[in-house]
């Protein structure tokens, strides 16, 4: 069974043009993809995953929104029972040129996140799943 | 030959002949078939019986509960084909936390349980049962992953099961628990005792009022002073409908339909003027807008002709806040963007074009901040019913042909 990923730009980003690229690259990689587009809120990734039992959530953020979305993530992942499902963020992870870089990745990491990818590369980010993937299993 | 169409509501009739269009208030103590004889004989035996067409919103509709997985896609897209089907949804449940959700105490015609992609099972347990196990109902149908379905057939007495809604694309299927749910309502509507004994006097199928009104919308903006994108506002001695095209619908579902319908089963002027009237005065804008109206909320008691225009306007303006805000068990309409509303049924031969405006006015200003109003039409003489009626007898005459 391919495994499932749930994607989509948090908040109320609009920018598409990764969202399309990852949507191929996941594709091209085997996944089945569950693609909720541009301007998804973290509900609704959350009931993605729900509904489709995917393995995979995997955010994506451009426009310096998703800080303010992602706090919350801890909580819903608890509510849902979430445990096996691994979350995944990537894009612009903070406004404007951060301070301080290397908080970044913590700071997401302390939210719930498993992988965070600050201003990485697509494809180095997808390497880095399937290699958690494959420890994981 | 010309047609005789007539339309039996909760609280009034009407008939529209070459005579123009009539309408009476119901005599509850008599049955349908024979008050219309009394008051309409004389134009009913002038017709035969295949040029009678006869519509029916007698009932107030069917309500129904929606247990589901998640907000965002199993109870939203069940909401959605449930009021586009003209059905009342009492309450919604989500799945995980059944265990802690109230029973209504209402008879529901119809619970839906929904939930998952085709593709994934194991989604349900006692939990659902035992919820049931409490319910007072007359149908229940699943429309979620088909993985499941046998599982919760062993289970539940009577399951009827249709398609998934939920596509494997995550996306809304619509079809199957849509007609599932428009014969229902239709069943309802004409299983009535009273109304099967009106097959006396038409030879054709008699429909519900609203798939008629709904069969008109595609044609209003071609023949009134309507703009796209408009509603429809129905309200009527039980129910208020409103008709709206779905680009007012802020929930970016791509569906079939162009337009959609919420129905409000209890803000009707009459039959439910009480429920009418706990709404209004649950509404903190209300007691502002009975003094914009020049009048005080002793009106409200009151018995009188001046009391129904202002109830009338109260549900407009009601109606027009359910749709507008964010209300979990309704839909959100983008009304900043709408360019007309129509008003049809009973209330257009109450209130003036200036009573409307008012109200019109009123909700604007102080709930969406803005002097852009769109306009305002009455269809004072019915013809959308009138239009909806003939688009349905020129389509069934195509298909004979
Ligand atoms: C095109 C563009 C727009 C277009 C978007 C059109 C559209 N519908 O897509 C328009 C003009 C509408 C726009 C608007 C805005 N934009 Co703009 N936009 C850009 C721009 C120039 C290119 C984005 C793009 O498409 N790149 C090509 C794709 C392929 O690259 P990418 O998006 O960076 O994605 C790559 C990686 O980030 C990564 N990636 C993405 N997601 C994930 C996820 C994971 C898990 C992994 C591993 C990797 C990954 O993979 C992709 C391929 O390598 C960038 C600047 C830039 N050069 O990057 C700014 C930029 C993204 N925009 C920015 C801003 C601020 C805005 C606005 C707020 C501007 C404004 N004040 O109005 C608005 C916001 C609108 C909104 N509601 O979201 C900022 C964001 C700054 C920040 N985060 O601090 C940027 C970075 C410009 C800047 N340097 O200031 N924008």
């Amino acid at each position: 069974m391919n495994k499932k990923v749930v994607t989509g730009v948090v908040g109320n980003d609009i920018h598409v043009v990764a969202n399309r690229l990852i949507d191929i690259s996941l594709q091209a990689r085997g996944f089945e993809v569950f693609n909720l587009g541009v301007n998804t809120y973290l509900e609704e990734f959350i009931d993605a995953v729900v509904e489709t039992d995917a393995d995979v959530l995997l955010i994506s953020s451009l426009n310096g929104e998703a800080e303010g979305w992602c706090r919350e993530l801890q909580f819903l992942r608890a509510e849902y029972e979430l445990k096996d499902v691994i979350f995944m963020i990537g894009g612009n992870l903070s406004v404007g040129e951060a301070a301080n870089i290397e908080e970044i990745v913590p700071k997401y990491k302390s939210y719930g996140f498993d992988l965070v990818f600050h201003q990485v590369d697509l494809n180095i980010g997808l390497d880095t799943l399937e290699e958690f993937i494959g420890h994981k299993s | 030959m010309s047609k005789l169409l007539i339309d039996v509501g909760s609280t009034y009739f009407k008939i529209s002949s070459d005579e123009g269009v009539k309408q009476k208030f119901r005599d509850f103590n008599k049955t349908i078939f024979d008050d219309l004889s009394v008051s309409f004989g004389d134009t009913i035996t002038k017709y035969d019986k295949q040029d009678v067409h006869i519509c029916s919103s007698a009932n107030g509709g069917l309500s129904t509960l929606i247990v589901g997985l998640t907000n965002s896609f199993s109870l939203k897209y069940a909401k959605n084909i449930a009021f586009n089907s003209g059905i009342n949804i009492i309450d919604t449940i989500l799945y995980h936390h059944i265990d802690e959700s109230a029973v209504p105490g209402d008879l529901l015609d119809v619970v839906i349980v929904v939930g998952g992609i085709d593709s994934i099972g194991g989604l349900y347990d006692e939990k659902l049962f035992d919820y049931l196990e409490k319910l007072n109902y007359s149908n229940v149908v699943y429309v979620g992953s088909k993985k499941d379905a046998d599982y919760l057939k062993e289970n539940i007495d009577n399951l009827t099961i249709l398609d998934n809604i939920i596509t494997d694309k995550l996306k809304v299927h619509e079809e199957g628990l849509k007609e599932y749910l428009t014969n229902l309502y239709q069943q309802d509507i004409v299983g009535k005792e009273d109304i099967k004994e009106l097959y006396r006097l038409t030879s054709n199928q008699i429909y519900s009022t609203p798939y008629i009104v709904n069969q008109s919308l595609p044609l209003i903006d071609a023949r009134f002073e309507v703009i796209n994108p408009f509603i429809v506002v129905d309200i009527g001695g039980a129910t208020t409908d409103i008709h709206y095209s779905r680009d007012l619908a802020r929930d970016n579902m791509v569906t079939s339909s162009e337009y959609d319908r919420l129905v409000f089963k209890k803000l009707g002027v009459y039959k439910s003027k009480e429920s009418l009237i706990f709404a209004a005065k649950n509404n903190e804008f209300v007691y502002e807008l009975l003094n914009y109206l020049n009048v005080t909320e002793n009106i409200l008691e009151e018995q009188s002709e001046k009391a129904t225009r202002i109830l009338m306007q109260l549900s407009i303006f009601l109606v027009l806040c359910k749709v507008s805000t964010h209300n979990p068990l309704y839909i959100t309409l983008d009304l900043h963007i709408l360019k007309s509303i129509v008003l049809t049924g009973g209330i257009t031969k109450v209130l003036a074009y200036e009573e409307v405006e008012a109200i019109v006015q009123f909700f604007y200003k102080k709930i969406l901040n803005t002097t852009a109003t769109p306009s305002i039409l009455l269809d004072s003489n019915y013809d959308i019913w009138t239009l909806g009626m003939n688009a349905l007898d020129d389509k069934r005459k195509q298909n004979v042909n």
